[in-house]
């Protein structure tokens, strides 16, 4: 316990350094800013924003990302609240009750409690990380690569079952995804593969460019296609920004489950922000007294979803920071940025670098509470953001996009590349195919193979190994399970119903 | 990628009626991905004894790629589903040429007998926001050049003012 407060101190003091401070405000009002335009999400946000944070220092720049991050995540919900679309898809829920609140002119409390629902979940979720951080470090001496790979296989089966639509197609995106990761050089023996002796391609598909093109332009053409009118912007004033003491009372409830189910799902891999408001939404509809009022601006369907994404983003650091294992996109956009400053994701980041380690969780509790104190203010600026019309904001998205890809590599292919995906993306949304399986499996594609031919070799060639390692068969047992109980016709029409919902 | 889209009334040729044209174009289209995988990484040295060869992933996913691809496919074929969306074509046309242009002006290129040499970030960000403006069929021109100049004006501020990372401005500088 003492070892956690001294840990906590040292993460605070480097967190408190005027310099990160910078950062981190900064981080979290550009990450509002991007996160509040209709039509870009988390993973698109932080994508645009990498760039920017090339020239700090790393500890500098991994906190003003994860700054971006909860930025972006907080203005999503801005955005859903005051418009009938949401920024991102971790909003979806929360445009349900959150502009239904705002049509009846409850905007500000709406707001407001997600805002205060985010920050106590982001003060729980710290903690903790904090608290994980060290035993989770040790159990990753215990894996070897045959159990690394069953958890990223578990992960992979995770993002499976938890994606919307059928299981079967999930697993093709899956593969695509893996397949897609492969292309480039080989780890070991350096050949290139599947590179059409394209000399560009031999260094692998750019993570960046694959995540671009998915999710920012093909979401850019989407949106093309539909009729601009249907945006509906809350034109009242927003007024009484604090809520009540009976909305404080209503959703304290909510934000307490929602952050314990939220901090549950982003530690597993493959779950992630988006699951976790789907979830917490699903759950507190189930165990209302009155579920009529969801879908009709019930407070608690505001507050258990905004804490729950919080919750859930922050702990999906603890996998990636414990294990190096990136549990969703925005991670995997957070080890490109730590490889870009030298940094190898894993357990030896706490040991080797704890200055950067505590720093970077000191930095996500600070984060939280800039939100709190920049955004209730600001809601006015974001308001007339909102005005911008998309004919004019989405040809300054693709060229803030086309500048940032390039100028991760100086490579103008990158940019092409991440045209053809978006193109792909397109293409995947008109025949119902997900792509946030595809991306993680992209991201962790690499590493499984690797952990896969290690294991095999370890092993002599012997399949067996991944289910005789004790903690290895536990794995594949449990993503087993899942597969098998995802398929079965009953549960099929279960989750059907919780998506519809 | 868009093969699959042609044909969505189901074609003369099946004996099948497709039910669900997006499941069974969609898996058809995941096949023929698997194929060309497959069919590239074909030369690669596959497994040695215990060790896996470079080809051997590739083959093992795009292998499984094909079974599960069929399987969705098969689907189409047995289960009722929606028909293929309509495809735009303006707004991905346009959106594509931006950035197709975006990247031939920012480094210039040199296709055989096509060459063009580097243009800059300033002439390369107002052509890409003014190509990418037709995409939607609510363009102004006043409002869309006055919005082109303003947002090329805030990227050369933020990234070579203010992130100072290296980036030509003009064909000559």
């Amino acid at each position: 316990m003492s070892e956690l407060l001294a840990n906590l101190a040292l993460g605070f003091s480097v967190a408190a350094n005027p310099h990160n401070i910078g950062f981190c405000l900064l981080g979290a009002l550009v990450g509002t800013l991007v996160g509040v335009l209709p039509g870009i999400g988390t993973v698109a946000t932080v994508a645009m924003l990498l760039p920017i944070t090339f020239g700090l220092p790393p500890v500098g720049a991994l906190i003003m990302l994860a700054g971006i991050y909860y930025g972006a995540q907080y203005g999503g919900s801005t955005t859903s609240i005051l418009v009938n679309i949401p920024g991102e898809a971790t909003s979806v829920i929360t445009c349900l009750d959150g502009h239904q609140m705002a049509r009846q002119g409850r905007a500000g409390a709406a707001l407001s409690i997600a805002a205060i629902g985010s920050f106590f979940a982001g003060c729980v979720s710290t903690v903790l990380v904090a608290a994980l951080g060290v035993p989770l470090t040790s159990l990753a001496l215990l894996f070897g690569p045959a159990e690394y790979f069953s958890l990223m296989l578990l992960g992979l089966i995770f993002a499976v079952v938890l994606a919307k639509g059928s299981v079967l197609k999930s697993v093709a995106m899956v593969l695509t995804g893996l397949l897609l990761s492969m292309v480039g050089s080989d780890l070991e023996t350096g050949a290139g593969r599947m590179t059409f002796d394209i000399a560009e391609l031999s260094d692998g598909i750019g993570f960046t460019n694959v995540a671009m093109g998915l999710f920012g332009f093909a979401e850019i053409i989407r949106n093309l296609e539909m009729s601009q009118e249907s945006r509906d912007i809350v034109k009242a004033k927003i007024s009484g920004l604090m809520p009540t003491r009976q909305d404080l009372i209503d959703s304290s409830g909510a934000i307490a489950r929602g952050t314990i189910l939220g901090s549950i799902l982003g530690i597993l891999p493959g779950g992630g922000a988006v699951v976790a408001s789907f979830a917490a939404y699903t759950f507190e509809k189930r165990i209302s007294k009155n579920p009529e009022r969801f879908g009709h601006g019930a407070i608690q369907g505001v507050a258990a979803p905004e804490s729950a994404n919080n919750a859930a983003a922050q702990t999906s650091f603890i996998p990636l920071l414990t294990l190096g294992i990136p549990p969703n996109a925005v991670m995997a956009l957070m080890v490109g940025a730590m490889t870009i400053h030298g940094i190898v994701p894993g357990p030896q980041v706490m040991t080797k670098q704890p200055e950067l380690f505590w720093g970077m969780i000191a930095s996500m509790w600070l984060g939280n509470l800039m939100l709190i104190i920049i955004n209730l203010p600001l809601v006015g600026v974001w308001v007339s953001l909102l005005r911008v019309p998309y004919r004019l904001l989405y040809p300054s998205i693709i060229v803030f996009c086309c500048i940032g890809i390039y100028s991760i590599n100086n490579s103008p292919t990158d940019v092409v590349i991440a045209a053809i995906f978006g193109l792909f993306g397109y293409w995947l949304n008109k025949h119902e195919f997900e792509p946030a399986p595809l991306v993680l499996a992209f991201v962790l594609g690499p590493l499984m193979e690797e952990n896969l031919r290690r294991a095999m070799l370890i092993a002599r060639g012997d399949v067996t190994v991944f289910v005789t390692r004790p903690i290895s068969a536990g794995l594949i047992a449990v993503a087993v399970g899942l597969l098998v109980i995802a398929a079965l016709p009953m549960m099929r029409k279960r989750r059907e119903e919780v998506f519809v919902e | 990628m868009v093969e699959g889209a042609k044909t969505s009334h189901s074609g003369g040729g099946f004996r099948f009626k497709v039910r669900g044209p997006r499941d069974f174009y969609g898996g058809l289209a995941l096949i023929g991905l698997a194929i060309i995988a497959i069919w590239t990484s074909g030369d690669l040295p596959g497994i040695h004894g215990f060790a896996f060869g470079p080809g051997t992933a590739p083959r093992l996913f795009a292998g499984l790629l094909a079974v599960v691809g069929a399987l969705v496919a098969l689907t189409g074929l047995l289960v009722d589903g929606p028909p293929i969306e309509r495809y735009a074509i303006r707004g991905p046309a346009w959106v594509l040429l931006a950035i197709i242009t975006f990247a031939g002006m920012i480094r210039g290129f040199n296709l055989g007998s096509i060459s063009i040499p580097s243009l800059g970030l300033v002439m390369s960000t107002f052509a890409a926001f003014i190509i990418s403006i037709f995409g939607s069929t609510e363009m102004r021109w006043v409002e869309s050049l006055i919005a082109a100049v303003v947002m090329t004006a805030f990227c050369v501020g933020l990234f070579v003012y203010l992130l100072q990372l290296p980036f030509q401005l003009w064909p000559w500088i």
